[in-house]
């Protein structure tokens, strides 16, 4: 066989077989990858919303907002993603929010890229507990309302900025002391 | 006796971290703590061994002009496989590691052991290379994210094995951690091996 066709021949079965060992994988492993995406989503929002046990995603003004829902069908609050830029990276910041009494009812990061043994710390509790059951119409601002973690000022203002700034857009759509 | 030594050789003589220093992007990278180290280890050690087993089947039919574009075609589809199956069902441990699982791919040891080693001898030689190097790669960057967790965050394994009143050396996590263990670590393991050459007059 001519060598040049050889060459061909033979990276076009392998690029095939490997094309075809993916497309097994993938749909192999797809539905387990979106299920643990859902799992781990749905769990922030429960974490968030103190007392509900299942969520109901509602897409309103491009928003997309997660209802908190207990066992006898009671909405229990609403949460969302907040995303703020902090020292290294974007930190991404899942918010409870209960528009009956206006306060915060937790929140949890999602994602960040902080520096170990300092910004990381703002996954932490002594951090997050902060927030929760804080009015919505507090200023957000660290050193006043807001403790910042030592050493890492920067990414406690990005977490408070970040809450503050989603805030604003939701409390549009679910004023304070309305339903929601 | 040959494929004890092909597998031996990865383990200490030619170390893929602290002997050729070959692939240490990821070994810097991810060995903040000891069970990320484990893992990116079994992560390599797979896509290593069934690359080097497939590359050394395929050796008399891959043309020599396109190698190259063969080999890497046959090491990412292993590393996606790894990928989505640990996406799938290790999505804490993909979390930390994130990219450095597709990174495998262009890792050097998976290239080199491919066409230094695995194009050259028969599949049984070429996976007794593959897993002594995997496993030498493990026990490098194992060892070396148990220094750094020691030292940056007091613990083991995720298990709390320093008291309360020691003050963990950030530094440890931190980038400039890594070049600091290793390059002790490649050190001390020179001293060692030096010592052992003087001792047998093969000078």
């Amino acid at each position: 066989m001519n060598q040049y066709v050889r060459m061909i021949v033979v990276l076009m079965i392998i690029s095939i077989a490997s094309g075809a060992v993916l497309a097994l994988s993938y749909e192999a492993t797809n539905p387990k990858i979106q299920e643990q995406a859902r799992q781990t989503l749905e769990q922030s929002v429960l974490n968030v919303i103190p007392g509900a046990t299942k969520m109901e995603v509602v897409e309103k003004q491009d928003m997309t907002i997660y209802v908190g829902i207990d066992d006898q069908g009671n909405k229990k609050g609403i949460s969302f993603k907040a995303t703020g830029s902090g020292f290294n990276g974007p930190i991404e910041i899942m918010v409870g929010y209960n528009p009956r009494e206006g306060k915060l009812t937790g929140i949890q990061i999602l994602s960040m890229s902080e520096t170990p043994g300092l910004g990381a710390k703002i996954k932490e509790e002594a951090f997050t507990k902060q927030f929760t059951q804080k009015p919505v119409e507090d200023e957000f601002t660290v050193k006043e309302d807001v403790e910042a973690i030592s050493g890492a000022t920067i990414s406690s203002t990005a977490v408070a900025d970040a809450i503050k700034a989603s805030l604003d857009k939701i409390v549009k759509i679910y004023p304070v002391g309305g339903d929601f | 006796m040959q494929l004890f030594k092909d597998f031996i050789n990865g383990l200490w003589n030619e170390n893929p971290i602290f002997r050729m220093v070959i692939g240490i992007c990821s070994a810097l990278a991810v060995t903040t703590s000891a069970n990320n180290g484990i893992a990116m280890g079994m992560a390599l050690t797979f896509v290593l061994t069934c690359s080097s087993i497939f590359i050394s089947l395929l050796r008399h039919i891959i043309p020599d002009k396109v190698r190259i574009p063969c080999y890497i075609i046959v090491v990412a589809t292993f590393t996606t496989v790894v990928d989505l199956f640990m996406k799938a069902y290790f999505p804490s441990l993909y979390e930390v590691m994130g990219i450095f699982i597709p990174l495998i791919v262009v890792n050097c040891i998976v290239l080199a052991r491919a066409e230094a080693f695995a194009s050259k001898v028969g599949p049984v030689r070429a996976a007794a290379d593959a897993l002594g190097m995997g496993l030498g790669y493990t026990w490098a960057i194992t060892l070396i994210s148990m220094i750094r967790e020691l030292m940056g965050a007091g613990t083991l394994f995720g298990y709390q094995v320093m008291s309360d009143s020691f003050t963990p050396w950030v530094i440890g996590i931190l980038p400039p951690g890594a070049f600091i263990v290793m390059g002790i670590l490649v050190g001390l393991i020179n001293m060692i091996t030096r010592k052992k050459v003087k001792d047998t007059h093969c000078q």
